[in-house]
C-alpha cells in the first residue's frame, strides 16, 4: 500500500526527515509516536504535498504510484487522506458544498458517476450522525466556529465520505475529552475493512487503546529508531521518550 | 473644454421638457466644471478619456432585455438601450404604488421638486445625467403601503448606444418596498444611470443595484438616498467591472434613528475597472450605518474604493462602520482603497478597516488535500469570501440567481 524508502525532507533548508523507511500493507494500522520536533507532522505534509516541504531524497509510493510526482489533489484522488492536526476554518464555504465538490472529484478520479443531490445528502447525513455532529453543521462554514473536538470529528466525517485507501491521522486525539476521543476512534474503526490502511500519528498511547495498531514506530530525528508491536506504545507511555537519548541524536536540532 | 463635453452641452441645450428648469441649473454648473482628469481627486485612479475616444449614437431600441431573474415575481419596468419598453413592462400595480415614466411629462410637483435634490451636485456625470436623462421612471409609494412584490428596473445596453436614465422614488411614511436595479451589457456602450430615493419617516427600503455591465461597457451612475427619521435602508451593490464602471453612492441620514446597511461585492477580471465612491452623511443624532465592501480582482483589473463618512457637529451617538476587504488573485491587479472619516461630533463610534490579501494558502492546501483541483479550490475560496454577503441578502430569488453567476465569473478568472 504505502512504501516509503530512504525519505529525506527539508523545511526551510533544514533536514527534518532523514532517511525514513516505512512499509504499510493493505489493512494494516501503523502508529508513529515520538517527541515534539521529531518530524511527525513533517512526514504527513511531505506525503500530502504541502508547499515548503521539499523532498530531497528517497521515494514514496501509494499502490505503486509515485506520490512525490503528483499534485496535491492527485495524491488525494489516488487515495491518500490526511486528518489535520489543526483543521482550517473557511468562512463562507459551507461544509456541504465543500464535501460535494470533494466527493465528486474523488468519484470522477475513480471512474464512478457523481452522486445525485439526494444520494449525496443521505450519505452526508449518515456520516454526520456517525461522528455525532448535528446536521446543522453541514450548512455551516467549513470548521467555522467549531470547537476543537468538533473540528476533529469533522475530519473523520470527511474521511468517511471520501473513502480513501490510506488515512494519515495527525494527532487526531489532541485536545479531545474522553467522549470525543471515543467517537473519533469509533469513526476510524468503522472504516477498517481489511483493505484500508492507517498511519496514526500520536504523542500518547491513549488513542491506541481504542485503535489497535499492528505496528508501533518511534520517530526521532527524522527517522524511525525503533519498531515493534502495540506493547512498544505501553513501554513509551511508562518510560517517556528520554530513553531515546541513548540513540545517536542531536537533541533540539530538529523541529516539526 | 473637451470636445465630447462641448457636444454634450450642445445636445443638452436642445432638451426641452417639464424638467427643463432643473436641467438648466445643472447645465450651468456643468459649464463651470472641468472635465475630470487624474488631477481631479474624485477621479484620481479612474481615467475617463476613453469616453472621448469612442463614438456613440442615440439609437432606437433594438437589443434584448436584461436577463430574467427566476422566482422573483417582480413588477417589471424594462428599458432597452435606455428606452422604456411598455410591452415587456408590468401594467398593473398593487394599491399604494404608482409608477410613471419620466418621458410622460410632469406627474406631480414632488417629482419636479425632487429631481436632483438628493443627488449632490459634485458628481460630474450626475450633472450630465441631469441635463440629458429624458428616460427613466418615477416610483411613488403611498404612506403605510407595503409593496410585497419587488420592483425590478431592468436595463440592457447594446453596442454603440449612448443612454441616460433616471429613477426617482419616494416612499411615504411607514411604507416599505424592495427595488432591484439591474444593468446588463458587455459591448461598447456609454450610459449614465442615476437614481434618487427619498425615504419618509419610518419608511423601509430594500435595494439592489446589480451593476453587471462588463467587458467593453462604459457605465457611470449613482444611487442617492435621503433618510428621514427612523427610516431604514438595506442596499446591496454587485459590481462587475468593465472598461469603465463608476458608481457614486450617497446615503444621507437626515433624521434621527435612521439605519442604513450597505453591502458591496465586486468582481473584476481582464482589464476591467470598477470605482465605487460612497459617502455617508450623518446630519442628525442616533443614526447607524454599516458598510461592507468585498472585492476580488484578477488579471490586470483595477478596483477603486473611496469611502467617506461624515458625521456632523450635532450628530451625537452615531454608530458608523465601514469595512473594506480585498482579495488579490493576480500580481498585476490593482486595488486602491481610501477611507475618509470626517467627524465633528464627540460622542460617536466610528470604525473603519481595509485589508488587501491573497488567497489563504493554508485553506488552499486543505481543500486540495481533499481532492479539489487548484482551480476548484480557488473558486470555492474566492466565492466563499463574497458568499457571506450574498447569504445576508433578504431576497432569496436574487441571491439564488446570483450565486451561479458569480461562480461562473470566478471559474473564468485568470489566476496567477
Amino acid at each position: 500500500m504505502l512504501k516509503i524508502t530512504d525519505l529525506q525532507v527539508k523545511v526551510a533548508d533544514k533536514d527534518i526527515i532523514n532517511g525514513l523507511n516505512l512499509h504499510i500493507k493493505p489493512g494494516e494500522v501503523h502508529a508513529i509516536m515520538g517527541p515534539n520536533g521529531a518530524g511527525k507532522s513533517t512526514l504527513s505534509y511531505a506525503l500530502t504535498g504541502r508547499d515548503g516541504y521539499q523532498v530531497t531524497r528517497g521515494s514514496a509510493s501509494l499502490d505503486d504510484q509515485d506520490l512525490l510526482d503528483m499534485e496535491i489533489d492527485q495524491r488525494a484522488t489516488a487515495g491518500l487522506f490526511l486528518a489535520f492536526q489543526y483543521p482550517v476554518e473557511i468562512p463562507g464555504v459551507s461544509n456541504m458544498e465543500f464535501l460535494k465538490v470533494a466527493v465528486d472529484a474523488q468519484r470522477l478520479a475513480r471512474g464512478a458517476t457523481k452522486y445525485s443531490a439526494s444520494e449525496f445528502l443521505k450519505l452526508a447525513k449518515a456520516a454526520c450522525k456517525q461522528v455525532n455532529l448535528p446536521l446543522s453543521f453541514l450548512k455551516r462554514g467549513v470548521n467555522e466556529g467549531f470547537s476543537g473536538g468538533e473540528k476533529k470529528r469533522n475530519e473523520i466525517m470527511q474521511m468517511i465520505m471520501l473513502e480513501p485507501k490510506l488515512c494519515i491521522l495527525d494527532e487526531s486525539d489532541s485536545g479531545l475529552d474522553i467522549d470525543a476521543l471515543k467517537i473519533v476512534a469509533d469513526g476510524i474503526n468503522s472504516q477498517r475493512d481489511g483493505k484500508r490502511s492507517f498511519l496514526v500519528i500520536t504523542h500518547y498511547q491513549r488513542l491506541l487503546d481504542y485503535i489497535k495498531p499492528d505496528y508501533v514506530h518511534v520517530l526521532a530525528d527524522g527517522k524511525i529508531v525503533k519498531s515493534g508491536g502495540p506493547e512498544l506504545a505501553l513501554e513509551l507511555e511508562a518510560q517517556g521518550y528520554s530513553w531515546l537519548e541513548s540513540y545517536d541524536r542531536n537533541a533540539g536540532d530538529a523541529s516539526e | 473644454m473637451s470636445s465630447w463635453l462641448a457636444d454634450t452641452i450642445e445636445r443638452a441645450e436642445e432638451v426641452n421638457d417639464w424638467l427643463s428648469p432643473k436641467r438648466k441649473k445643472s447645465l450651468s454648473l456643468l459649464k463651470d466644471t472641468r472635465w475630470p482628469t487624474r488631477k481631479t481627486e474624485a477621479w484620481r485612479y479612474t481615467p475617463v478619456n476613453n469616453i472621448e475616444r469612442a463614438r456613440f449614437n442615440v439609437v432606437e431600441s433594438q437589443g434584448a432585455p436584461a436577463t430574467d431573474i427566476p422566482h422573483l415575481n417582480a413588477i417589471d419596468i424594462v428599458f432597452i438601450d435606455g428606452i422604456y419598453n411598455a410591452e415587456l413592462s408590468s401594467k398593473h400595480f398593487p394599491e399604494g404604488l404608482t409608477i410613471t415614466q419620466l418621458s410622460e411629462g410632469n406627474s406631480s410637483s414632488w417629482a419636479l421638486d425632487s429631481f436632483s435634490k438628493t443627488k449632490p451636485e459634485r458628481h460630474f456625470f450626475g450633472l450630465i445625467n441631469d441635463a440629458l436623462a429624458t428616460q427613466g421612471c418615477i416610483i411613488d409609494i403611498a404612506a403605510d403601503a407595503t409593496i410585497e412584490q419587488p420592483i425590478r428596473i431592468a436595463q440592457s445596453f447594446k453596442q454603440g448606444t449612448q443612454t441616460h436614465t433616471r429613477i426617482l422614488m419616494r416612499l411615504g411614511e411607514r411604507a416599505s418596498a424592495c427595488v432591484i436595479e439591474q444593468l446588463e451589457g458587455d459591448e461598447l456602450c456609454f450610459n449614465t444611470s442615476f437614481a434618487e430615493y427619498q425615504l419618509a419617516a419610518s419608511a423601509k427600503l430594500e435595494h439592489y443595484r446589480l451593476a453587471m455591465q462588463c467587458a467593453d461597457a462604459i457605465s457611470l451612475g449613482g444611487c442617492h438616498f435621503h433618510l428621514a427619521e427612523k427610516a431604514k435602508l438595506n442596499s446591496n451593490l454587485i459590481g462587475f467591472g468593465s472598461q469603465l464602471s463608476r458608481v457614486d453612492y450617497d446615503i444621507i441620514h437626515a433624521g434621527q434613528f435612521t439605519d442604513s446597511k450597505f453591502n458591496v461585492i465586486y468582481l473584476l477580471d481582464g482589464k476591467e475597472l470598477f470605482d465605487l465612491h460612497s459617502a455617508i452623511e450623518h446630519t442628525q443624532p442616533n443614526g447607524k450605518s454599516e458598510q461592507n465592501i468585498r472585492c476580488i480582482v484578477a488579471d490586470h483589473s483595477n478596483a477603486i474604493f473611496n469611502g467617506r463618512i461624515h458625521i456632523h457637529r450635532d450628530a451625537q451617538k452615531i454608530l458608523a462602520e465601514m469595512n473594506n476587504r480585498n482579495l488579490l488573485m493576480s500580481e498585476n491587479a490593482q486595488i486602491n482603497t481610501k477611507p475618509e472619516l470626517e467627524i465633528y461630533a464627540d460622542d460617536v463610534r466610528c470604525a473603519h478597516g481595509a485589508t488587501i490579501a491573497e488567497i489563504d494558502k493554508e485553506a488552499m492546501f486543505y481543500l486540495q488535500s481533499r481532492g479539489l483541483s487548484r482551480n476548484e479550490a480557488q473558486v470555492l475560496l474566492s466565492f466563499g469570501f463574497i458568499n457571506e454577503l450574498v447569504d445576508l441578502m433578504n431576497n432569496q430569488a436574487v441571491a439564488q440567481w446570483l450565486r451561479p453567476i458569480l461562480k461562473q465569473r470566478f471559474a473564468a478568472m485568470e489566476v496567477s
